[in-house]
């Protein structure tokens, strides 16, 4: 498989810099699936998965806090401002980063910006859990007909 | 010839200050270490975000976002000033305020109206005695500065910028960090992004989703809370390694006090012991 140069970077540190297969990340207008080849490109990217695939068969999942993807000839640049792998996420910190947002939103019902603020936490946090696999809140698994 | 026992006080004095100044020394020179990884770090980010931004300003030909636009002069400057919590760091501090309040002079000489917004207890305590409007305080942030408080405050200056059209420019004054020894005051500014609409473009062909602008705007908290997150990690080395020089100097000076002080101790012992031996000689002397 052809690969391409993928960089992910944070305000910390550079996330990730090397060569991917492919790339599926979760942008305001849907999933999209980067190749290697394919076009200029850019979009905003919602908080949610990023799935990198490796020439080696490998799959690796991240957990990012929303941002911005570009593609151009050279390299694909993703520019978020929190990125961890699967498997580095601290859960019982996401959940009690959970409960923090929940108590701030239900504290901040007259201040639309900081419940806003809030809510991002939350959202955050969600995904964090739901990217780890590690959600300790009963899953809603689809009933099989 | 000088009093033993004052020259002793004063060798205590001035040695104990030594222990402090380097205690401190060795403080500021282990936190900036720490604080220059973390400045070092934080520049891809920043570097990316203004890159992307750059070039869709350049690359769409249609591109027109309101950030980028001039405002009218003569109305408010908002002023981000970061300075350090502590003090005793050299010329560091002053420097920031000098140049902070130079910006607010001339921008009141011009008609304008100085709108603050200080980042660390001396900019705090500054700005809280003289007549000028402060947005929002804050301080000790710096040594535990994260990207979640740069983007509260993006926000808010956003949010600011976007709802007062009066609001003419939004400027940060910070110490760039140039090498252990030199650290730089500057002042840059944050919006408008006039510079980077000045680019010509390329023809080249980019699919935006869903359009430029958006991806544009989208982008513009990201490089403020940036901007401002480079600026107070930044200020933060500087702080540290202007410290460090500082109390390195005093630790130094305290060494050549101490020096001189001994050799004045020592003169005066040897005086004392001489005159008591002359005294003793003579006393011997007038009963033969």
């Amino acid at each position: 498989m052809k690969t391409f140069r993928l960089q992910i970077i944070t305000p910390d540190k550079i996330f990730y810099d090397g060569d991917a297969v492919q790339l599926t990340a979760r942008t305001t207008e849907g999933d999209v699936g980067i190749l290697a080849g394919h076009t200029r490109y850019a979009a905003i990217l919602k908080t949610g998965a990023l799935y990198v695939y490796f020439e080696n068969g490998e799959t690796r999942t991240a957990a990012v806090a929303g941002g911005a993807l570009k593609v151009s000839d050279e390299k694909t640049t993703v520019i978020t401002t929190a990125a961890e792998w699967a498997e580095e996420i601290d859960a019982d910190w996401a959940e009690r980063s959970r409960q923090d947002a929940l108590a701030k939103i239900a504290a901040s019902q007259n201040m639309p910006d900081r419940q806003e603020r809030a809510n991002l936490k939350l959202q955050r946090a969600l995904n964090r859990l739901r990217v780890s696999g590690k959600d300790p809140r009963p899953v809603q698994t689809p009933k099989k007909k | 010839m000088a009093n033993l026992k004052d020259i002793k006080r004063r060798i205590h004095s001035v040695e104990s200050t030594m222990q402090i100044t380097k205690a401190m020394e060795l403080v500021a020179s282990s936190k900036f270490r720490h604080a220059k990884e973390r400045a070092e770090a934080a520049e891809p980010f920043f570097h990316a975000t203004y890159k992307l931004m750059a070039e869709i300003a350049a690359e769409d030909p249609y591109f027109n976002s309101q950030f980028v636009h001039k405002r009218t002069e003569n109305g408010a400057v908002l002023l981000i000033v970061i300075a350090g919590d502590r003090g005793l760091a050299g010329g560091f501090n002053s420097n920031v305020l000098k140049m902070a309040q130079a910006r607010i002079d001339e921008v009141k000489a011009q008609g304008g109206n100085p709108i603050v917004m200080p980042i660390g207890q001396k900019a705090v305590d500054y700005f809280a005695r003289r007549d000028v409007k402060v947005l929002k305080s804050y301080d000790h942030v710096a040594e535990h500065a994260s990207i979640y408080l740069a983007m509260d405050m993006a926000e808010l200056v956003l949010h600011n910028y976007e709802r007062h059209a009066s609001l003419q420019s939004v400027e940060m004054i910070y110490t760039a960090y140039v090498s252990p020894l030199v650290q730089e005051t500057q002042k840059i500014g944050i919006i408008p992004l006039d510079h980077l609409a000045g680019s010509h473009p390329r023809g080249c062909i980019v699919e935006y989703e869903p359009t430029a602008e958006a991806v544009f705007d989208q982008l513009v908290p990201q490089y403020v809370s940036a901007l401002i997150y480079g600026g107070i990690v930044e200020s933060f080395a500087s702080e540290q390694a202007a410290r460090r020089t500082a109390m390195e100097n005093a630790t130094d000076n305290a060494e050549e006090m101490i020096d001189n002080l001994s050799l004045l101790y020592n003169r005066a012992r040897q005086g004392a012991i001489t005159q008591e031996l002359t005294e003793i000689v003579a006393g011997a002397s007038a009963n033969e």
